[in-house]
């Protein structure tokens, strides 16, 4: 049974039962720390984390729009939660609720000035995917295309300003602990206000359309434009499954490495290459087909680089000499703290986390280039995840980076889960200058 | 209605006119082409230079008719409005009975078709709406008080009232229910005035509002007829086990 989505009382309801929640429990902990062994304190942080992540995808459930967004894009945010959060928060990913018919046509004749019966020769009444600011239906074109039609919320906006203020007030306590900083919800706020422009989301559609059309096992829709509008984006349909029906068929051995060596191109490609990636990791975004080529949809999220991110991004990758020398450090230092110096702690967390961490990950040694790296070790992400919070903690996030280590948190997720064995300084090193 | 058959070709006179092969029929045809023309015409004059402004002899020279024609169909201008807010009801329920898609669709999406109907037939004359409303509110009001304007109000929540009957079960017998079209109608005179101080690019907070109000208010209207059956449920379960001890 789907819950009954709020309206704006309850929905202001939900958002406040949701912070007195979190903040409650983060409350309790902070209250119990000053009593407790480190030990016990470990042992009752994860139960936080558990209670106060579960209290967060009950709550954002019941509401639509941004605050599921919100929960989404948290629940991929793997190095700045804690696991035991994530797992919780992992379930929010496919579902969400929908506007009735009525509305879909109302939104629709607003945007075109046709109703979708007479401007697609087929359109089907139910969506067949749930965006968590609007939804997708299928239909077909007069001249017998097959399309998908994303529609948006009406009045997104306003709720999306609303919800932000209800959150920023409410998870004060998290962000006291750091388990929230306060710039990780400002970039937040931003990319999410950025993917109601569906104008925007055109131009990014065409643009990683051109520029990775070289990748023959890539595919990305074509924007229809006479389909079009303020809320309304029509792109050509793709076919292939998600993630979990995928690993459902028991995809062989070679399959699940073939498919994990093509996601860790495309991202690496766009990062590397193009200065510009697709952002929203989300498990419904990839469309695997049996040939073993994707296909990649919801361009709403697409980040586009500074030229010297990526130019330090080419000389810090598969970095030949010593990690903890200086000249390795003027280049953390250039990437994450441009502006000004790291505290020792932070660096420190950065080049542990780049020896330990990239350095087994990906070996910078050309001899060791054919050895795949395989995914499906358990330890890898608890180690990544550990890594990537304890540098959060010791200097905050720069906002290309929240973005970066989401798509980056996003594949390793999807490569961990596919248990896939993938050649990451082969594929790393084509691309590099 | 007259099909459009054979002759449907050889009369061109008139929206209506030509297509009925009986008399009276067409005389009523072309009777109701003329009052939608005049119709057409004041509205549009009271859109572009408001009601009060508007005469009915600038409406006669707008719809091209000697304005004695005008007082065979209308004794004031009043009632022209009055006529076009009793086609925007016609229009409004005619658009949901037609529809066999929201025959079995829930009654919020119902009521959401009802209102967005009337608001998008009233779109195009936004600004005598607006205008219509301070209009309404004078006490000596012809839309308020006149025997047609409660007519047409009351014919408007029956039918909401039946809208609520065939989905809510039992739903006539609840004084809650009973009610509702009253609130309702309160609630559409809000929406109406949210709607045209409604700023945001294409009134888009008008829809989110009209969405979430409907799911709320239906929902607690669902939550009191569960809760009535519930009350009468437990008498029911406490005589059970006693029959069978």
């Amino acid at each position: 049974m789907v819950r009954k989505p709020a309206g704006p009382a309850r929905r202001a309801m939900h958002m406040a039962r949701l912070g007195a929640g979190v903040t409650g429990s983060y409350l309790g902990w902070l209250a119990q720390q000053a009593f407790l062994g480190e030990e016990e304190r470990e042992r009752r942080l994860k139960r936080t984390h558990v209670r106060t992540a579960r209290r967060i995808s009950q709550e954002l459930m019941a509401l639509r729009g941004p605050a599921m967004k919100l929960g989404q894009t948290l629940s991929l945010q793997g190095d700045l939660l804690p696991e035991e959060m994530l797992a919780e928060l992992s379930s929010l990913q496919m579902r969400a609720p929908g506007m009735h018919g009525s509305l879909v046509r109302a939104q629709v004749k607003a945007s075109l000035g046709q109703e979708p019966d007479q401007l697609f020769a087929e359109f089907s009444e139910q969506p067949f995917a749930a965006a968590s600011l609007g939804q997708v239906h299928r239909a077909r074109t007069h001249d017998g295309e097959d399309v998908a039609v994303k529609i948006q919320y009406p009045g997104i906006r306003q709720a999306i300003d609303s919800d932000f203020a209800w959150f920023r007030a409410l998870s004060r306590p998290a962000q006291l602990t750091r388990h929230f900083p306060r710039n990780l919800i400002d970039e937040l706020q931003e990319q999410i206000t950025a993917e109601l422009d569906y104008g925007r989301e055109a131009d990014n559609v065409i643009l990683l359309g051109n520029e990775l059309a070289f990748l023959p096992f890539l595919e990305i829709p074509r924007v229809v434009p006479e389909y079009c509008g303020e809320r309304v984006l029509t792109m050509t349909y793709l076919e292939g499954v998600h993630l979990d029906e995928l690993l459902r068929t028991r995809p062989s051995r070679a399959q699940r490495d073939q498919l994990g060596e093509h996601l860790f191109e495309i991202l690496y490609a766009q990062v590397l290459q193009v200065g510009a990636f697709h952002a929203d990791p989300h498990w419904g975004n990839y469309l695997f087909r049996t040939d073993g080529s994707i296909g990649l949809v919801d361009f709403g999220c697409v980040k586009y680089l500074p030229q010297d991110f990526v130019d330090n991004l080419h000389r810090i990758f598969l970095y030949e000499g010593r990690r903890d020398g200086p000249e390795f450090r003027r280049l953390l230092e250039e990437r994450y703290a441009p502006r000004a110096r790291l505290t020792p702690a932070a660096r420190q967390a950065l080049v542990d986390f780049s020896r330990n961490f990239y350095g087994r990950v990906y070996p910078p040694e050309p001899a060791l280039d054919e050895r795949p790296f395989d995914f499906s070790d358990p330890q890898f992400m608890k180690d990544y995840m550990r890594g990537t919070l304890r540098i959060t903690r010791a200097r905050g996030a720069l906002p290309e980076y929240v973005l970066f280590s989401r798509a980056e948190t996003g594949l390793y997720q999807t490569l961990h889960r596919l248990g896939s064995r993938v050649r990451t300084s082969r594929i790393v090193r084509k691309y590099l200058r | 209605m007259p099909g459009p058959g054979k002759k449907g070709s050889r009369a061109r006179r008139g929206a209506a006119g030509g297509r009925a092969e009986a008399r009276p029929r067409k005389r009523a045809a072309s009777k109701a082409a003329m009052r939608a023309r005049i119709v057409r015409a004041a509205l549009e004059l009271f859109e572009a230079q408001g009601f009060q402004e508007t005469t009915t002899k600038a409406i006669a020279r707008r719809a091209g008719v000697a304005e004695g024609t005008i007082f065979n169909y209308f004794a004031t201008k009043e009632d022209i409005a009055l006529h076009f807010f009793e086609l925007e009801v016609d229009h409004a329920i005619a658009t949901v009975r037609s529809s066999a898609r929201l025959r079995r669709a829930p009654l919020e999406e119902k009521l959401f078709a009802l209102v967005q109907s009337q608001i998008e037939y009233l779109t195009p004359y936004e600004r005598f709406i607006g205008a219509a409303f301070v209009q309404a509110l004078r006490p000596s009001s012809a839309f308020v008080l006149s025997q047609r304007s409660w007519d047409l109000r009351a014919r408007y929540l029956d039918f909401v009232q039946g809208l609520i009957a065939e989905s809510i079960p039992g739903a006539e017998r609840s004084l809650v229910t009973w009610l509702a079209p009253q609130a309702f109608w309160v609630f559409y005179i809000a929406l109406l005035l949210y709607w045209l101080n409604d700023t945001s690019p294409g009134k888009q907070s008008t829809l989110a509002f009209l969405d979430r109000s409907l799911r709320l208010g239906v929902h607690l209207l669902e939550q009191e007829s569960r809760g009535r059956s519930r009350r009468a449920a437990p008498r029911r379960r406490v005589r059970k086990p006693r029959r069978a001890r």
